[in-house]
């Protein structure tokens, strides 16, 4: 029964209930005084039409002739019959079913509700006074208490349609209880299934578009995010395990290799030197995996500031031109269109850090690497870096961006490919894309971001005044700026 | 300079007191919170490397921050296994002067404490003008010579030479570098440093009898105009 009675289902309907009653009543309320005023308006009038009668008779016939018309009629024993009573000046009584002119009622006309004895039992009466002509006063009235009866049925109605209410209120709140407490319940169900480790579980939903099957959907969605993100750790972790092992395996054969043969100093400190160079080498592997996996879960979305791409993709290229320079490389920003982005500046410089990274240690010397940045669509904004290196063959395309894989021309040059792994990531975390075509002859990379919609309206008109006004306080603020260790 | 070390790993405490014994510190360690925030706000240190996960049920960023709100202006270098943007951020925000994260070199230890040392000695961000040797520059102008001869530089450059130049005799790791000159924090797997360096060396040094601008052989950079 407590259960019952805590169920959120019960104690809305029993508010709806209690609604109900307050309902009722105001519905009654002016019911029942409208007929309490047309009914003793009523009454008062067939009252006045009597006595009005009677005056008539008192102005043809005298006095005389209403004692004896009155006298016939309380002889008549007529059920229901009225009070009346016609008495002369001095209030004693001439003919009438009263025995004496009641003492709470004024011998001037009108109309009196009062309380009076009638043949033994206090009753409520509605009286019309009269005074006629001669200092006569006629009495004519009517007994409450046989309307009683009519006024206790009402009570009784209304007292039913109440109990109805209450009935039907309850038996409804408890049907919607049990069944809104059947779905909650597999709902939970399948919560407690999916606790307990198998996330490939759904909420029943019926796609009905009611708000739990709204809510069921969410839900859904919510599991199918965190299913996506489990599945990404433990891809994480079968990639640490497979390739984290095999330098480990490196450094620990070197190691043993050395406690067991025991060479000669400087042969050890050479073998010393490379096992700090493996072990740094594990640490960028897993400094690149963490951050992917970061990445990957969404984080940093929150983060989220404007980012302008041009500017961004000028630094980068800035950064690199010299090393490009000494190779002989032309390193050429192209086209360059200002759209500012909602994004991660970090992650965003760090994308467009690896394409160019990745196209310098392919691209033979005297190359050429060529960046554009522009309005990719409506909502996104592209960043090509093309180059006419060796290119990779179609097959491999897609291969590039998974995690540790490295084509054949990469063999002998360093890093740990992951680098375009972690482009892709960084891509797909501003919900853009990473693709290869082949640049005829190389390799063009598309990064396409999403613009982000809190920039999509502002764009034309922000640009042009932020990039004036930064392009104003450059120097003064490189000048004051301490540039110790501040980062 | 007496260095504050707050470290709970033994290896770790060892291996970096060893090191900062032989380039002249003077050292104290503590390998656990309490020990640490009773050491450091008793006693006066030139700088203090914090570690941020310590047993004694005080972390790091709780030491600098108590310290910092008593009014004690130590350098502190945070060492910390949070590599996230994120987390070096919050451990700077807390009061920490820099953020060297976990596993790590020695040089790059010392170069990043050697720079935190050299800025709580000499508050020099008043400085109109920084000199080695005969290479000049002037902040406020914004000019370079050497000698008598200008050097024009780009702004990068400038800024390249800058931070050299206010960290005159230390040793300076790219990652230093990278970090304080183009505000990036992650390192280009290309040599571009290098090649940066290289061309400021063209400009500043080549057609001079003596060298100002030096490799530092598997740590980094150095401005000095010592032998």
């Amino acid at each position: 029964m407590n259960r019952v009675i805590k169920s959120s289902a019960f104690s809305l309907a029993l508010g709806y209930v209690m609604l109900g009653f307050v309902a009722l009543v105001l519905f009654a309320a002016p019911l029942w005084y409208a007929w309490q005023v047309t009914i003793q308006d009523g009454r008062a009038e067939i009252l006045k039409e009597d006595a009005q009668r009677l005056t008539e008779i008192y102005r043809r016939d005298g006095a005389q002739g209403l004692t004896a018309f009155i006298e016939k009629r309380v002889s008549l024993q007529i059920a229901g019959e009225r009070i009346l009573l016609f008495a002369d000046s001095s209030l004693k009584p001439l003919a009438g079913n009263l025995p004496a002119w009641p003492l709470d009622v004024p011998e001037k006309s009108g109309i009196y509700t009062i309380v009076m004895n009638l043949e033994g039992h206090q009753t409520r009466a509605v009286l019309v006074s009269n005074t006629l002509p001669g200092e006569y006063h006629l009495l004519v009235g009517r007994d409450l208490a046989r309307f009683a009866p009519l006024e206790t049925r009402f009570w009784y109605g209304l007292s039913a349609a109440t109990a109805i209410l209450a009935i039907v209120g309850v038996l409804g709140g408890l049907l919607i209880r049990r069944a809104i407490l059947s779905r909650i319940n597999s709902i939970g169900q399948t919560a407690s299934v999916i606790m307990r480790g198998d996330l490939s579980h759904r909420l029943p939903a019926r796609y009905s578009g009611d708000e739990l099957d709204t809510l069921s959907l969410t839900f859904n969605r919510m599991l199918d995010q965190i299913e996506q993100s489990v599945n990404g750790i433990r891809n994480v972790s079968n990639a640490i395990a497979h390739d984290l092992r095999t330098p480990l395996a490196e450094l620990r054969s070197r190691l043993e290799e050395l406690v067991v043969n025991r060479p000669a100093a400087n042969e050890t400190f050479a073998e010393l030197e490379a096992a700090v160079t493996d072990v740094d080498r594990v640490i960028n592997i897993f400094n690149a995996l963490l951050r992917l996996a970061e990445i990957d879960a969404g984080l940093r979305r929150s983060g989220f500031v404007q980012v302008d791409t041009a500017k961004m993709v000028a630094q980068v290229v800035e950064f690199y031109l010299p090393a490009a320079e000494l190779r002989g490389i032309t390193l050429s920003l192209r086209q360059v269109e200002s759209v500012p982005v909602s994004g991660d500046p970090l992650l965003l410089t760090q994308a467009v850090t690896n394409l160019l990274d990745n196209a310098l240690k392919f691209v033979h010397d005297n190359g050429t690497i060529t960046i554009d940045v522009y309005r990719w669509s409506e909502e996104t904004v592209g960043i090509t870096v093309a180059d006419d290196g060796p290119g990779i063959p179609d097959a491999e395309k897609p291969k590039v961006v998974e995690r540790f894989y490295r084509g054949d021309t990469s063999r002998g040059t360093p890093g740990v490919g992951l680098g375009l792994t972690l482009v892709a990531a960084i891509a797909r975390l501003h919900e853009g894309t990473l693709e290869f075509v082949d640049n005829y002859p190389g390799l063009r990379a598309y990064l396409v971001i999403a613009i982000g919609s809190p920039f999509k309206s502002a764009i034309s008109s922000m640009t042009n005044k932020t990039e004036s006004r930064q392009q104003e306080k450059t120097p003064l603020l490189e000048a004051h700026k301490t540039p110790v260790l501040d980062g | 300079m007496k260095v504050l070390l707050v470290e709970d790993n033994e290896r770790v405490s060892r291996f970096v007191v060893k090191g900062l014994h032989e380039a002249g510190h003077a050292v104290n360690h503590a390998d656990n919170g309490r020990d640490g925030m009773f050491l450091a706000s008793s006693e006066s240190y030139d700088a203090i490397i914090m570690d941020r996960m310590l047993p004694g049920k005080i972390d790091g960023l709780s030491i600098i921050d108590a310290l910092r709100k008593s009014g004690n202006h130590t350098p502190i270098l945070i060492l910390s296994a949070l590599s996230d943007v994120d987390e070096r951020i919050r451990g700077l925000k807390s009061g920490g002067d820099d953020y060297l994260t976990k596993p790590f070199a020695f040089g790059e230890l010392l170069a990043r404490l050697d720079a935190l040392l050299r800025r709580s000695q000499g508050n020099n961000s008043t400085e109109t003008h920084l000199e080695v040797g005969d290479l000049r520059m002037d902040l406020l102008s914004r000019k370079v010579e050497r000698g008598q001869r200008p050097i024009a530089l780009q702004p990068r450059e400038f800024k390249l030479l800058e931070y050299l130049m206010r960290h005159a005799d230390q040793v300076v790791t790219r990652t230093m570098l990278i970090e304080n000159v183009w505000d990036y924090h992650f390192d280009p797997q290309t040599n571009v440093v290098d090649v940066h360096i290289s061309k400021l060396r063209q400009k500043i040094d080549v057609d001079f009898e003596r060298s100002l601008l030096r490799t530092v052989r598997s740590a980094g950079y150095m401005i000095t105009a010592n032998e």
